[in-house]
């Protein structure tokens, strides 16, 4: 017997049993109830696909100016025919806007992955480890200290640069490491990833506070038999969490680390705080970008006789070409990214399994 | 950390740890989970926090490259609410501006994500659509060139929609409900762009639950909108919870308020008079935020005090 696959096993079911719409057509055995029911699946669906596609629209357009941009040709930009569509494309500003003059594309997106990368891991182990606490541990000024994770989410961290820098730029622990250095100052974070590792890694990076409430929730909407079941069996701590609790919630871990990986991809409130003079995070150098755009605009140029001749660097609309090209250049990897991870968001086999509860 | 964890667990030679008390043994594990974020907490949130709060009761200067600050009580504060000329007003507009935009956000994200959860073809091509508005939101793909906004005031082609209004408004409703519709319709477009994030816990919420939840109600003869009620709301309820909390503080962390004319973020309104005026500024801006942290906070508190009591949890 030749193996079926999932879809022909699942025909022969529906045949078996009858309730197929297309096999009751076919048999001619077609009740009220199937049409109805075949009617109302198609309205729904109807209803699903006209609302998305709208809402699409919305959310596309923006997304089509810039694409919009980057592609006219330099011959029709500003054009009023050329206002949706293009009437003469070219890859040119793309050209442009991978070049060295520009953003330094590659080599600069590979540095940024990786740093987003490892923040995103520390990030997502600080945030969930805490969250864990906070949902299963009950103690006195549990709900002060959740208090604090709420306090990190309602004040917005550039409001505080002032304060932030300043700690920063001399770190200490009540006096203490200066105590130790023996010249009363302390350690300068500034300058390097150190520091925004170091906050990734202490629940306090980018909009950490929003996953650690996030996860706590989904921590709570776990059962807890489960993780006492494994107890009971003999699992300590550590076991428990790995072993139960992250594979259970993988869903909500997963979609924390998009939120995560998105986010620290496009910071650029702590680079520029804390690392602010090297030129190598993506998104801080798109946002330099867009003050000198006209000088690096006409430095690619001088660099390519092709480029020279064909894009007037102080045309604001070549301006508005390239830094369009570039955000496109920015946006798409992390749209590829979600692309591939949106396939394992898998309808919740968290509780499946589970009787009783 | 890691330290910590390897001498616990490799080295059954530590005699304390074999003869503590199962529920003391997970209190200490709880607290060595909590312990990163906690000190991280104290050291880069509170401590911060603590010097703007002082700054906020100071006058400050800058001296030789180094802050000083003069105590002069809370002459900062009073100045914000009655000798600034627009805070007050700022502060009513972002609040105002907020609670007409929170719910809207809130009900068109659990909408979304109900939408973009079943099966059906193209699914990975919209999820990954309505990632878009959390990208654009982060001011990525967002650009003001000073050279370019002629480019953007040519080529931005503005839809027509006065006759819609005008039909509307003919058709016998009351006026209050069609201007409150219309102003809902005409920012649609910002509500869509500000609501991904939501959209993107309430599916992954909606992810989490069982399958054989749905199974059930559907063997025991529900319909869609008892379905909808009885299981999808209350599996969802805490996540509602979160996107609340969200909403509030992200709506007004962005808040766009008018000044002169114009509308600019009220957050820019802070930072400029904090660094760009003639003398520096910092205590008064730091007063200032505080007031509007707390602006935030109570109404966190508030919502939250209401929404919880019908959040369903399995504990």
């Amino acid at each position: 017997m030749t193996k079926l696959t999932r879809k022909e096993r699942m025909q022969k079911a529906e045949e078996m049993a009858g309730i197929s719409f297309w096999v009751d057509l076919r048999k001619g055995r077609l009740t009220k109830y199937a049409i109805q029911k075949q009617a109302k699946r198609f309205l729904s669906m109807l209803f699903r696909y006209v609302i998305l596609i709208c809402l699409s629209f919305i959310v596309i357009i923006p997304l089509w100016n810039l694409v919009r941009d980057a592609f006219t040709a330099p011959a029709v930009l500003g054009d009023q025919s050329s206002a949706w569509i293009p009437q003469q494309t070219s890859k040119i500003f793309m050209e442009v806007a991978l070049s060295k003059n520009l953003m330094n594309f590659l080599p600069n997106l590979v540095k940024t992955l990786l740093l987003t990368a490892s923040l995103t891991f520390l990030q997502i182990l600080s945030t969930g480890m805490a969250a864990y606490s906070f949902a299963r541990l009950k103690f006195k000024g549990s709900n002060i200290l959740f208090f604090f994770v709420i306090l990190t989410i309602v004040v917005p961290t550039d409001s505080m640069m002032l304060a932030q820098y300043a700690t920063f730029r001399n770190f200490d622990i009540l006096g203490l490491i200066g105590l130790v250095k023996g010249n009363g100052q302390g350690i300068n974070m500034t300058g390097s990833f150190v520091g925004q590792y170091i906050l990734a890694g202490m629940g306090m990076g980018v909009k950490s506070g929003l996953y650690i409430y996030f996860m706590r929730q989904a921590v709570r909407g776990l059962p807890i038999s489960v993780e006492e079941a494994a107890q009971v069996d003999g699992a300590g701590f550590l076991r428990t969490f790995f072993s139960i609790v992250v594979p259970s919630m993988s869903g909500s871990i997963l979609t924390v680390s998009v939120l995560s990986f998105l986010w620290n991809y496009t910071d650029t409130y702590y680079v520029r705080l804390l690392n602010g003079t090297t030129t190598s995070h993506l998104a801080y150098t798109y946002k330099g970008l867009q003050g000198n755009v006209r000088w690096a605009l006409s430095s690619a140029a001088n660099a390519n006789k092709t480029w020279l001749l064909s894009i007037n660097p102080q045309d604001p609309f070549a301006q508005t070409a390239a830094i369009s090209a570039c955000a496109i250049l920015v946006v798409l990897p992390l749209i590829i990214m979600y692309a591939f991870v949106q396939k394992r968001f898998v309808q919740g086999a968290a509780r499946s399994g589970l009787g009783g509860d | 950390m890691k330290k910590e964890k390897d001498t616990a667990v490799k080295k059954p030679a530590l005699s304390w740890y074999k003869r503590m008390d199962f529920s003391k043994k997970m209190a200490l594990w709880g607290f060595i989970f909590m312990l990163p974020w906690l000190l991280g907490m104290l050291l880069f949130f509170l401590e911060p926090l603590l010097k703007m709060l002082w700054y906020s009761v100071c006058s400050m200067s800058l001296d030789g490259g180094k802050f000083r600050g003069t105590y002069i009580g809370f002459e900062n504060y009073k100045y914000a609410m009655g000798g600034d000329p627009h805070f007050n007003r700022m502060l009513v507009e972002a609040f105002t501006n907020m609670a007409k935009a929170v719910p809207f956000q809130i009900f068109l994200a659990l909408f979304i994500a109900i939408l973009l959860n079943g099966e059906y073809k193209g699914r990975g091509f919209f999820r990954a659509i309505f990632v878009i508005p959390i990208i654009l939101a982060t001011g990525v793909a967002s650009f003001k060139l000073r050279e370019a906004e002629l480019a953007v005031a040519t080529v931005e082609s503005v839809v027509d929609l006065d006759w819609l209004i005008d039909l509307v408004v003919n058709s016998g409703i009351p006026e209050d409900l069609t201007t409150m519709l219309v102003e809902y319709v005409e920012n649609i477009f910002d509500v869509v762009t500000t609501c991904g994030v939501q959209t993107l816990l309430f599916l992954g919420a909606l992810q989490a639950i069982s399958p054989s939840l749905y199974e059930v109600a559907k063997m025991e003869g529900c319909s869609q909108f008892e379905t909808f009620c009885k299981i999808t709301l209350p599996m969802v309820s805490p996540t509602i919870l979160v996107c609340l909390v969200y909403s509030i503080a992200d709506t007004f962390a962005t808040a766009q308020v008018s000044y002169a004319d114009t509308t600019m973020a009220f957050s820019q309104y802070i930072y400029d008079i904090t660094f760009k005026g003639q003398a520096p500024f910092y205590g008064y801006g730091a007063a200032m935020s505080f007031i509007y942290f707390l602006a935030a906070l109570v109404t966190v508190g508030v919502v939250c005090g209401i929404v919880s009591k019908g959040v369903f949890y399995y504990d």
